[in-house]
């Protein structure tokens, strides 16, 4: 006849809150979440804020927004897609939608965008528009860029022809 | 056994001390440049009231940051467009800046230093930051920044905006 070893007692509620039923699984876990955050952060999601008006009414300033970095993995850049550019890094970068494609033709015409003759419907720009510009050839390796406030002038609004190499990621939310 | 353990960890002590201490002693090129960057990112700042001597002293400081033969161009098509060439010239454009630009914050960022193997020149790529007084918005250009090794000190020969988005 063997003798029962001591039995502990269950874990108070609290504890099994706090740290769950088993500590070292809970550890596990816990420094399973930590790595893949920290892949997610470094790898797939950027955390930025809008500063600046040149994306109204779609972002407004000081908005808290993050980027997918892995957006184009599979597929280059999309028209209509608001992207991340980067300057000589990412601390600080511009976030512009794409209107036009490589090899396309843009140009502004009373305001509009034209893309290859044909004028581009843009929902999203609000407000009125004056911009003229002639014609220009976007790269086979470029994206335009342009952000959706055009009640701005021309010329004091950030935009043109931007690297693919550039492109940080596509905006996520 | 754990005497050794103890010996070991103390050895690694001590050579990772002698490389800290080394570096400190001889830092590398792009460790003085990317601090010779903070220092002109600071030198830049105007505080609101500063007084004319003080602008003075510290636009003569910012063209010490600079070779005698040194150029800067900047360029944004539509605004701004401007050559400046000698030390001379960035003292001159540095104080009459200054007396205009009271409270002007500059920040340095995302600095990217490369070293040519010489080790006689470098290039800095980084993107400039600046709070105008009364702009919400901070101007930003990205910049190429070219140094040159001129009797032990690196000097900014040249300089010039990157445009991003062309």
């Amino acid at each position: 006849m063997g003798t029962e070893g001591e039995v502990a007692p269950p874990p108070s509620l609290l504890q099994r809150v706090v740290i769950g039923r088993n500590p070292k699984i809970t550890a596990l876990r816990l420094a399973i979440w930590v790595v893949l955050l920290l892949i997610a952060g470094k790898f797939v999601l950027l955390r930025i804020q809008v500063e600046g008006i040149s994306m109204l009414p779609t972002l407004k300033e000081k908005g808290v927004h993050l980027v997918n970095r892995q957006a184009y993995l599979f597929h280059p850049p999309r028209r209509g897609d608001i992207v991340s550019i980067r300057l000589a890094g990412e601390h600080l970068m511009y976030l512009k939608r794409i209107i036009a494609l490589p090899g396309e033709t843009i140009a502004f015409h009373n305001g509009q965008a034209v893309i290859n003759g044909q004028v581009l419907e843009e929902p999203y720009v609000k407000g009125p528009c004056y911009w003229e510009h002639e014609p220009e050839v976007v790269g086979p390796n470029e994206y335009y860029v342009v952000g959706d406030n055009r009640t701005m002038d021309f010329y004091d609004h950030e935009q043109g022809r931007a690297e693919r190499s550039r492109i940080v990621g596509k905006l996520l939310l | 056994m754990s005497g050794r353990v103890l010996r070991l960890l103390l050895l690694a002590a001590l050579v990772a001390l002698g490389v800290w201490g080394w570096r400190l002693l001889h830092p590398s090129p792009e460790h003085i440049i990317r601090k010779e960057l903070a220092e002109l990112a600071r030198t830049a700042c105007v505080p609101a009231d500063e007084a004319n001597l003080r602008k003075l002293a510290n636009a003569q400081k910012l063209a010490s940051f600079f070779t005698s033969d040194a150029e800067l161009t900047i360029d944004v098509p539509g605004r701004f467009s401007q050559t400046i060439s000698g030390r001379a010239e960035v003292q001159e454009k540095a104080l009459g800046a200054r007396s205009m630009l009271g409270g002007l914050t500059v920040e340095f960022l995302d600095v990217n230093v490369t070293v040519a193997p010489d080790a006689e020149s470098a290039t800095a790529r980084l993107t400039a930051k600046a709070n105008l007084p009364g702009d919400s918005v901070p101007q930003v250009e990205e910049l190429k920044v070219g140094f040159k090794k001129v009797e032990g000190d690196w000097l900014i020969q040249r300089a010039e905006n990157v445009k991003t988005l062309h």
